[in-house]
């Protein structure tokens, strides 16, 4: 492997399109954003940027965790208790 | 005098039976219109029965051995037209250009992140993991069907 970081970004697509597999607007929405996000950025070669980038999607894949935590937090709400009024 | 008897006996023998076939006959009679009424219908229901019966006959005599719900045995055939059939179903792959031995950068245009997504509908398709650092040099579909032919342990 030429880089280093390649892999590093490999694997941040990788994770992220798993989890975009649930995203509440469908999967094939998500993976159009995620790829022109990831194109966006095509051209960036310093390698503080691109880490910089990965932290970020980093980030990304967190709060995608705790919309899809929330998300089921409420369902399970829903159905175990009555609605506050 | 015995010609006689016999005559009657003879008749009295043939009479009811006589009797009953006409009986029979207008009964049959009488029940002709009614049938030919219903006959479509129970026609048709006794076809379809007969042929669901036939159906269901052949597979319980032809399929004895239990199957466990296990799929066919891979071969390095099936391999490749599993491998072939994802990749027509990618959407940014024309199925016209595809070739077993064409390159997904160099012949289709696909670009490192399009060549992920692939490596992944092949993870999702035989049900196992390929590594990053052996799934970025799978290029073509030969080396799919290769590299998931040894890792299934398909020798032809």
């Amino acid at each position: 492997m030429a880089n280093p970081l390649k892999t590093e970004v490999i694997r941040l697509y990788k994770n992220l399109l798993y989890l975009g597999r649930e995203y509440p607007q469908g999967a094939a929405y998500f993976r159009q954003r995620l790829k022109s996000a990831f194109m966006k950025n095509k051209d960036v070669t310093d390698p503080e940027k691109i880490k910089q980038l990965v932290a970020r999607g980093d980030h990304v894949i967190k709060e995608l965790e705790a919309l899809y935590f929330l998300r089921k937090y409420r369902a399970m709400k829903k159905r175990y208790y009555e609605p506050e009024k | 005098m015995a010609a006689r008897v016999l005559q009657q006996c003879v008749r009295s023998f043939a009479r009811p039976s006589l009797r009953l076939c006409s009986n029979n006959l207008a009964l049959r009679v009488t029940a002709a219109p009614a049938a030919a009424v219903h006959r479509p219908l129970s026609f048709a229901a006794d076809s379809r029965r007969t042929r669901w019966l036939v159906q269901s006959r052949i597979p319980s005599v032809g399929v004895l051995c239990r199957q466990y719900g296990d799929l066919p045995p891979l071969t390095l055939e099936t391999i490749k037209e599993r491998v072939m059939y994802v990749l027509k179903l990618y959407d940014k792959i024309n199925p016209e250009k595809l070739q077993t031995s064409s390159h997904f950068m160099k012949d289709l245009g696909l670009d490192s992140l399009d060549q992920v997504e692939i490596i992944m509908a092949m993870e999702d398709e035989f049900g196992f993991e390929i590594p990053d650092a052996e799934a970025e040099k799978l290029m073509t579909p030969e080396e799919i069907v290769q590299y998931v032919a040894d890792k299934k342990d398909v020798y032809e």
